[in-house]
């Protein structure tokens, strides 16, 4: 999963007429309760699907030298052995009682909450960091690029963009992790004591979004500046970075900010790659590894939080935007998702 | 009182002893015992009874450094030295050679209120050489110096990166591979293995085997402590403990994937697993007091000591475990630990740190004060980079990026080979196929019945061609021609593999292309109607293994191009790694595979276990073709648990059996690569199963790492001193 939704092609805003009867209340209402709906099915389609797993998987490399009645006991104790409509409904019941249950593959025993729990904070820290970091950087960037269309600058930007899409990100992120570790002595693996181990797993992280956030800044910059609101502004006398941060970037940043809390709540998600180079014990990869060790209390508590905090941050960026652009309204009816 | 008194008549012979003049017992011929060179004195004079010459106990064990003991409660002697120990009883003819029960033609005598021992029983015990001169009435003790144990040095913290977390700190469910370095360093069993291979007493101070080989009495060591994460004691380590575990493994709802050794081995144990009865008291393990404990087993287990250093036999305080109840084991809080090391920090995928237990028993032997592990999920990819900077103390280096270093002349010659593992790999043939009609299971079901077409692949399989994918620099280094590897079983100082029966294979090579051809023409001939030629060989491998994937085209071409592409169709088919073995291997679902197996104990028997008649664990069910003649070496072979010179003999015999019939093709052992590593690893504590060789327990650093030459004397070095240590210590 990525930090970052990012925002070169976003959906067309919806525009709709008012209605009188519509309120904000009543589409929250609304959505809250297609939301459930959707979070239900998803979760219980998972956990169907990591059933039809091999048993032989909870069991793992110590299978070759397990009598089978061995074998029966400790599936037996996982609670895997039981028809899956028994689990699903033992599912929901301690759900509804707030339990996620228990850990059976990845940490034994260990309540899932207490697996997860300690995990997100570093993700979610990274994260943060990554997007201020990308969101300044990336907007600046795009904004002087656009300014300075086809000169050297803008030139420059375009490599990088160019670079960063172009090159997997693996390659520079481990480019990054090796030499700038040799060549500045910032440690090679995060230590959360250590403030100087905190530098370079945020700058990885932000490179892409810087791309991406200046890219689109720059496109739309680009075409909004020979509209007619701008001739205006330019004959009322407005001076050129008035013009663009009043009038260009924040018409810019409306499409951007549908995804802005998506972006923000999926950070606790973690990045895979950046967490396992640098040794941060974030969430990046977790559901990865939950899966192919088939914990699967582990895997449908995580696909529920991402589950839910997806749906909390589409609905969050609905309201945004309504809240940005007076143009956009949450109308009733098909629309709405 | 008695007590007392024995304990004055003991002093009194001591200060005797230490100052009183020799006076011979019979003037007429005075034996006289000269222990290298010196005449030993005793202060009653030797005597000789049954043609045993016999010296009082404590002089002897005493000149021989032995440290001596006496508990009058039961009159028994005791001399303990290093790893070996002796236990005698005067007037008696029974005694315990490190815990090996033993029939003496004369037993301990009292003479003068003064006991004295068989000489040369106790010498040859110590491990010394006696001779008798009877030219001048003396005996001639001769002893060899000991082989030391790893001397500590001043480097003091171990660091390293990992990949693979704990899943589990309860030892006494978990089978993951990696827990295992937990319960290893921190929990300490009734015996354990030194960096030679010698086991040597650990919480038990001495144990005896009963006449009939099914009951061991163990008696503790006193004052050993459980302490929590913190060092802070908890309770005394009592013989309880080893009932509490074992009744623990034993309840099914427990889900222990330990249990099979124990309900294997132990009376009664199997029936309370099963739930045939909740009375504990039925089963053989019991506490006979504070400090003894006792196992009684279903049938003697030639190596059942052995089995011993397994996590099925490690102690639990059943007080704490009921306490913890399922949270036992889920981080460091909820364990105790009684052994070399402390679980001190345990933060899940970020770190943790091992601190030495500075209340452990054996605490001289821990040289190193810190284990320091940061997590990293690409630990194997990371670890040269980071070694080479000196922050982690050793990495194996891939062989996919060994030239990058091999250039550089300041790391060439920081990097050696790893050591043999003890995996064995090993091709197999599926005498009852089981897969799609495309790969004519039924025609390569008759193929593989014949002698002559299992002959052409096994002489003409090229094993160092397909070793060439593993390790391109040293392909014949980890290439074995038995099941069995070398060095892990000796009879009579030889090794098992150079045993008669497996000498023509172990000293050969089974690559003859010659004699490959040979054998498919009277193949070709043999099977002309029955089977359709080109003969379909379904091959299956790992996709995930690069090293395999590239194996396996190296070997379908290999022997395709040998044997002919008129004689077999290899036709290799990728797995991927979930459940590999379970939708290839368990299944039958293979003609021809690569397949392992690691060693469970201390006998060579258990390399035949995964080709056990019967086919316990799923590789081939090789009775359909074989005509009972392997069942009936291998049923031979097991049954013999007395002799064991004889037992190995048997067993040599079933496995070369199985090599000369080409119902296996050894291949390889596990281990080998590369390493870079600080770690000294002749002071690893040495055993081919279990766990102890993950104990840090004797383990130094060195100040660098050694390069191949220095590695490889050393090397020498290490196994002439196990040689010496295994000999001295009778094992």
């Amino acid at each position: 999963m990525s930090v970052y939704a990012t925002p070169t092609q976003p959906d067309r805003p919806r525009l709709g007429v008012r209605r009188k009867t519509d309120s904000l209340l009543s589409y929250t209402i609304r959505k809250i309760g297609q939301s459930l709906v959707t979070v239900f099915i998803v979760i219980t389609v998972v956990f169907l699907l990591m059933r039809l797993l091999p048993m032989e998987g909870y069991i793992g490399e110590g299978y070759d030298k397990l009598d089978p009645e061995q074998r029966e006991a400790i599936l037996r104790s996982m609670g895997v052995l039981d028809p899956w409509y028994i689990q699903l409904k033992n599912f929901y019941i301690d759900l509804a009682r707030g339990d996620l249950g228990t850990s059976i593959t990845f940490r034994r025993n260990v309540p899932v909450a207490e697996i997860i729990g300690p995990k997100i904070p570093y993700s979610f820290k990274f994260g943060m960091g990554a997007i201020a970091l990308s969101l300044t950087c990336g907007l600046c960037m795009g904004v002087f690029q656009a300014r300075e269309k086809d000169r050297l600058f803008d030139r420059l930007g375009t490599g990088y963009i160019v670079f960063i899409n172009a090159v997997p990100a693996a390659v520079y992120y481990l480019f990054l992790q090796l030499y700038i570790t040799s060549a500045t002595g910032l440690p090679i693996l995060f230590a959360p004591e250590d403030p100087k181990s905190w530098i370079l797993p945020t700058i990885s992280m932000s490179l892409g979004g810087i791309a991406g956030y200046a890219m689109w800044i720059r496109r739309f910059m680009v075409d909004e500046l020979n509209k007619d609101y701008i001739k205006l502004a330019k004959a009322k006398g407005m001076s050129s970075t008035g013009i663009m941060f009043k009038h260009v970037l924040r018409n810019a940043f409306v499409p951007m900010a549908q995804y802005l809390p998506t972006t923000l709540l999926m950070t606790i998600a973690g990045s895979i790659y950046i967490e396992s180079l640098y040794s941060i014990p974030g969430m990046g990869g977790l559901l990865v590894d939950a899966i192919s060790r088939q914990d699967n209390p582990l895997v449908q508590a995580l696909v529920l939080i991402y589950a839910t905090i997806g749906i909390v941050g589409l609905f969050l960026g609905d309201i945004l935007m309504a809240i940005i652009d007076p143009r956009i309204k949450l109308v009733k009816g098909g629309g709405a998702r | 009182m008695v007590k007392r008194l024995a304990l004055f008549v003991t002093m009194i012979a001591l200060i005797f002893g230490a100052i009183g003049p020799v006076v011979p017992a019979r003037a007429a011929a005075p034996i006289t015992v000269v222990l290298d060179g010196k005449v030993l004195p005793t202060d009653v004079a030797p005597i000789i009874r049954n043609g045993r010459t016999m010296v009082p106990f404590r002089a002897i064990f005493e000149a021989l450094g032995a440290e001596v003991d006496y508990d009058p409660a039961t009159n028994t002697v005791f001399g303990f030295k290093g790893p070996s120990f002796v236990i005698l009883n005067p007037g008696k003819t029974t005694a315990w050679v490190s815990g090996r029960y033993s029939k003496l033609d004369s037993g301990p005598v009292i003479v003068n209120g003064r006991t004295l021992v068989p000489l040369r029983f106790v010498a040859e015990s110590l491990g010394e050489k006696v001779e008798w001169i009877e030219a001048n009435n003396s005996v001639l003790i001769t002893t060899t110096p000991d082989v030391p144990l790893p001397a500590a040095t001043a480097l003091d913290e171990y660091k390293m990166v990992y990949s693979g977390e704990f899943v589990s700190l309860n030892y006494l469910t978990t089978n993951n591979a990696n827990d295992m370095v937990a319960s290893a360093n921190t929990i300490d069993a009734l015996v354990g293995y030194d960096n030679y291979g010698v086991m040597r007493p650990s919480l038990a101070k001495y144990w005896k085997t009963s006449a009939d080989g099914r009951t061991y009495t163990f008696t503790l060591r006193e004052g050993v402590k459980w302490v929590d994460y913190t060092g802070k004691e908890y309770a005394e380590v009592v013989a309880q403990d080893f009932v509490d575990s074992a009744k623990y493994l034993l309840t099914k709802a427990n889900a222990s994937s330990h249990s099979k050794p124990l309900y294997s081995a132990i009376k009664g144990a199997k029936d309370f697993y099963d739930g045939k009865t909740t009375n504990f008291s039925t089963v053989g393990v019991k506490a006979l007091d504070k400090y003894t404990v006792q196992y009684t087993l279903v049938e003697p287990v030639p190596y059942f000591m052995s089995m011993l250093t397994y996590v099925c036999f490690y102690p639990v305080n059943g007080q704490f475990l009921a306490q913890q109840g399922s949270k036992f084991g889920t981080d460091n809080k909820t364990v105790l630990y009684n052994g070399p090391y402390i679980l001190k920090t345990y933060e899940p995928q970020n770190k943790r740190e091992f601190v030495k237990n500075e209340k452990y028993w054996d605490k001289d032997n821990v040289h190193i004060e810190k284990l320091s592990y940061k997590y990293n999920k690409e630990a194997s990819t990371l670890a040269p980079e980071l070694f080479f900077r000196g922050e982690i103390s050793a990495a194996d280096i891939p062989i996919n990026v060994l030239d990058a270093y091999m250039n550089d002349p300041s790391k060439r010659n920081q990097i050696r080979s790893g050591l043999p593992g003890t995996y064995n790999y090993w091709y197999a043939f599926q005498f009852d196929p089981k897969f799609e009609a495309e790969y004519e299971p039924d025609n390569w079901k008759k193929a593989a019945a014949s002698l002559n077409f299992r002959k052409a692949f096994f002489h003409g399989f090229d094993r160092v061609a397909a070793m060439l994918t593993y390790d391109p620099y040293n392909p014949e280094g980890q290439i074995i021609n038995t099941l069995t590897p070398p060095n892990f079983a000796t009879a009579d100082g030889k090794d098992y593999t150079k045993l008669a029966p497996l000498a023509k294979f172990s000293n050969g090579d089974s690559f003859d292309p010659a004699l490959a051809v040979q054998y498919k023409n009277k193949a070709m001939a043999e099977l002309k109607d029955k089977v359709t030629f080109p003969v379909k060989v379904k091959m299956p491998y790992r996709t995930d293994l690069t090293d395999w994937t590239n194996r396996a085209v190296v070997v379908e071409q290999q022997l395709e191009k040998l044997l002919g592409k008129d004689f077999i169709d290899i036709i290799p088919v990728g797995y991927p790694a979930t459940n590999f073995l379970g939708s290839v291997r368990r299944v039958y679902n293979y003609a021809f595979l690569e397949t392992n197996w690691g060693p469970d104990y201390a006998d060579p028997q258990t390399y035949t276990d995964p080709v056990a008649p019967g086919d316990p664990y799923k590789y081939t069910p090789i009775e359909l073709v074989d005509d009972g003649t392997y069942k009936k070496l291998y049923d031979a072979a097991i049954a013999e648990v007395v002799d064991l010179s004889k037992r190995y003999e048997l067993l040599a015999k079933a496995e070369a059996y199985l090599i000369e019939n080409a119902y296996v093709i050894p291949y390889r052992a596990s281990g080998g690569g590369y390493v870079a590593s600080k770690l000294d690893p002749f002071t690893t504590p040495f055993a081919p199963y279990g766990s102890a060789s993950l104990s840090f327990k004797y383990r130094t650093l060195l100040s660098k790492s050694r390069s191949a030459q220095e590695h490889d004397r050393a090397y020498e070095q290490w196994k002439k001193d196990r040689a010496a240590a295994l000999k001295k210590a009778g094992q």
